[in-house]
């Protein structure tokens, strides 16, 4: 009898504490919010310029600096230059600078890039999936994500290009 | 282990010879005082027919300390007040989650002040999201289960194994007790008022001289049928979050093209949408004469799909299965497998989606051949006749910029173009430079003719033209519906239900219990009822009439212990 309600006792305690857990831990790290500085960097699967498909997960282990970019965007335009010249710098030491183009065609990001002489990976996100799981409004907005794929930062609007270089490198220490 | 308090009592044992666990208040068998404090007690208090809760322990270990915490009816009150300041808290700014698209960490501050600084700064912009809020939640659910569990199990088994013969002190220590003479025997006496009390629709048992009769025992369950409700209430809230579990966007649907839902495999079509205006004649008089544009009624015939294959492939279209159809209207969304589409708004801009304009010659109208062009996603070579168009260039929405180039300005098409480098028989070697816009509002805009001239050096030897209107495939209207997936509503509904008989097992029905002994000719009768007390007053009167006993009905009540005969 004493030892079943024991028994008993501790399965409720222990229900009423994983259910607590779990309600707590979905509310704090909101499942389908925006992604806040701290949290994991969502994943993602787009096309890319040179026809295969990316995934985030394959730039696991590198810090990653995701733009946000349109060719409709003049801000977006201006500083295309600037991370190209910060993707030549830092590629060797194992960052990778991704620009995912919103809404475009195919044809219009390639004039571009023929045009601007970017080589980083673009990738394209005509229905605009990515945009939604990572929150962006307004544009340019770049996430500058750990080697563990936590977003260490996020910058909305032109990006400061005198510090760009400076965030990169701490990105790089960030753990 | 550490030891806790002792003990007030060692010895549980009454003076019947039952021995009652540790914590009793009345003895589970005659109902005699135990404790002091009853002892003390004018009036008896019947809570949980003075049993001991189920935590009651003489030595609590932890878990029996964190159990007794849960299990404390102050601690609940105390948490539910908690939750309720909480709650008020988040009523004084709007939440975060009511605005979209807003910054709150300068919002709050620019729409309130500092004051709103400090509410976003302390959380209090998403308070019922915050990580205590929702543990208040769960204590309170916690409480409700450990509370219940507390105290129904112990109650259950008192009412279970009511016995018969009452201590005198417990009877004359209710709040409803007659003493009085009877002249005859007593198992006789009780014999006859038997059925009396039954015919009030009591049951009742005999033992000898004395009498117990109850009737409608189920309604102390009342508070543990809602407190099982409002846990199923809680859990559905809380498993709301459970993907798969809950979903609600809007989403634009323009016409003819299947559009994938988020997170499943469904595909909606806007297989047409029509809408209604009200005639001026229609209108209420406070519309009339001021140009307004009042809708009526307006439907999306609407197709669900299920995709089989090829879902998340990017070069091969999604393979689609027909589920059902249903012409959406306000109130009257699509329903499939508790995915819900409502009628949420709509756009009759039309979109274009592709031309089949032809290449004809501009000076004898001589017609080479036809292309398609898609406005969203256009080849780079066409071939018209023995001409071959390469596209160099395509615009959604074309505009100059700053420095007087052609720039996108947006990607929506709102104003689509497309630079050809035309080669063929009678152009120059390296071909010509050709803009087209497929919009004649566009042509005009931009002086489509004129522009061309100046690529050509003269006027083109030819030119696109879109010769009617079938060539031309535009989306006629946009609708806007709001999908939601709410698995956990059936739940919210359930607990509710729940809730409701708990109530209504609670507050309609009252349980009433009469105790008897006949003691040398000496009647001694007691009474207990969770509400009501009038209604059982009157009944035993009633009953004691029948029986030739004239009583007021006011006199039966026992007041603060007047009646109480030590023995």
């Amino acid at each position: 009898m004493g030892k079943s309600k024991k028994s008993v006792q501790i399965v409720i305690l222990l229900a009423i504490i994983l259910i607590g857990v779990y309600a707590v831990a979905t509310v704090v790290f909101g499942s389908d919010e925006v992604p806040k500085v701290g949290q994991k960097a969502a994943d993602f699967e787009l096309l890319g310029m040179d026809g295969g498909v990316h995934t985030m997960s394959e730039y696991e282990g590198k810090a990653r600096v995701i733009n946000f970019w349109g060719t409709y965007c003049p801000p977006c335009v201006r500083e295309m230059p600037a991370l190209q010249a910060q993707w030549e710098k830092w590629s060797s030491q194992g960052v990778e600078i991704i620009g995912i183009n919103v809404g475009e065609n195919k044809m219009t990001v390639e004039n571009f890039v023929a045009q601007t002489g970017v080589k980083f990976p673009i990738l394209m996100d005509p229905k605009r999936n990515a945009v939604a799981s990572y929150g962006v409004g307004p544009m340019p907005t770049t996430f500058f994500v750990t080697a563990s794929g936590k977003i260490d930062h996020i910058r909305i609007g032109e990006l400061d290009l005198n510090t760009l270089d400076k965030q990169i490198e701490q990105l790089v220490n960030a753990k | 282990m550490s030891q806790g308090p002792k003990p007030l009592i060692q010895n549980t044992k009454c003076d019947c010879g039952h021995q009652n666990p540790t914590g009793t208040v009345l003895c589970e068998a005659c109902g005699k005082p135990l404790t002091e404090e009853a002892e003390a007690q004018p009036i008896l208090e019947m809570r949980y027919d003075g049993v001991a809760r189920r935590s009651q322990k003489v030595n609590p270990g932890m878990i029996d300390r964190v159990w007794n915490f849960f299990s404390s009816v102050k601690v609940a009150i105390y948490l539910i007040l908690l939750t309720l300041i909480g709650s008020s808290l988040g009523t004084i700014f709007p939440q975060e989650s009511t605005f979209l698209n807003i910054d709150p960490s300068v919002y709050y501050k620019e729409e309130y002040g500092q004051l709103g600084h400090i509410y976003y700064l302390l959380g209090l912009s998403h308070t019922y999201t915050s990580w205590w809020f929702v543990l208040l939640l769960v204590m309170i659910g916690a409480s409700l289960v450990i509370c219940s569990l507390d105290r129904v199990l112990p109650l259950y088994k008192a009412l279970s194994r009511q016995r018969i013969p009452k201590h005198m002190s417990f009877l004359t220590r209710q709040k409803v007790v007659y003493q009085g003479h009877v002249d005859e025997d007593g198992a006789d006496w009780v014999e006859r008022v038997k059925p009396i009390i039954k015919k009030k629709g009591y049951r009742v048992r005999t033992d000898g001289g004395t009498l117990l009769a109850e009737k409608q025992r189920f309604s102390r369950w009342g508070p543990y049928v809602l407190h099982i409700g409002l846990i199923v209430f809680l859990l559905a809230v809380l498993g709301r979050n459970l993907p798969g579990l809950h979903m609600d966007e809007h989403m634009a649907f323009p016409q003819d093209e299947p559009v994938h839902i988020k997170n499943t495999s469904y595909y909606l079509l806007n297989d047409g949408f029509k809408v209604e205006f009200y005639t001026e004649d229609d209108m209420p008089e406070e519309f009339k004469g001021k140009n307004k544009v009042l809708p009526k009624e307006f439907q999306t015939q609407a197709i669900l799909y299920m995709c089989e294959a090829n879902c998340d492939d990017f070069d091969k279209k999604p393979q689609l299965v027909e589920l059902t159809r249903h012409n959406i209207e306000v109130n009257h969304p699509l329903n499939y497998k508790g995915l819900k589409a409502y009628q949420f708004d709509y756009d009759l801009t039309p979109i274009l989606r592709s031309v089949s304009p032809v290449l004809i010659n501009s000076k004898s109208g001589k017609e080479y051949g036809k292309i398609t062009l898609s406005i969203d996603d256009p080849q780079r070579e066409y071939q018209a006749g023995e001409y071959t168009l390469t596209l160099t260039q395509s615009f959604t929405d074309f505009g100059l910029g700053d420095n007087g180039k052609p720039v996108n300005l947006s990607p929506n098409p709102n104003a689509p173009a497309f630079l050809f480098l035309i080669k063929g028989p009678e152009l120059p070697k390296e071909g010509i430079q050709y803009f087209y816009f497929p919009k004649q509002i566009d042509k005009e805009r931009f002086n489509q003719e004129a522009i061309n001239a100046q690529l050509a050096g003269g006027e083109a030897l030819v030119q696109l033209d879109v010769r009617s209107m079938d060539d031309v495939d535009f989306s006629e209207s946009t609708t806007y519906l709001n999908i939601r997936v709410d698995k956990a509503m059936p739940f919210i509904w359930i607990g509710c239900f729940i809730g409701m008989l708990g109530l209504i097992m609670g507050f309609y029905f009252t349980h009433r219990r009469i105790w008897l002994r006949i003691d040398n000719q000496t009647l001694t009768l007691g009474a207990h009822t969770n509400k009501n007390w009038f209604g059982l007053r009157k009944e035993i009167s009633a009953i004691l009439k029948q029986m030739n006993i004239e009583v007021d009905e006011k006199s039966l009540e026992n007041n603060r212990g007047t009646k109480h005969e030590s023995n």
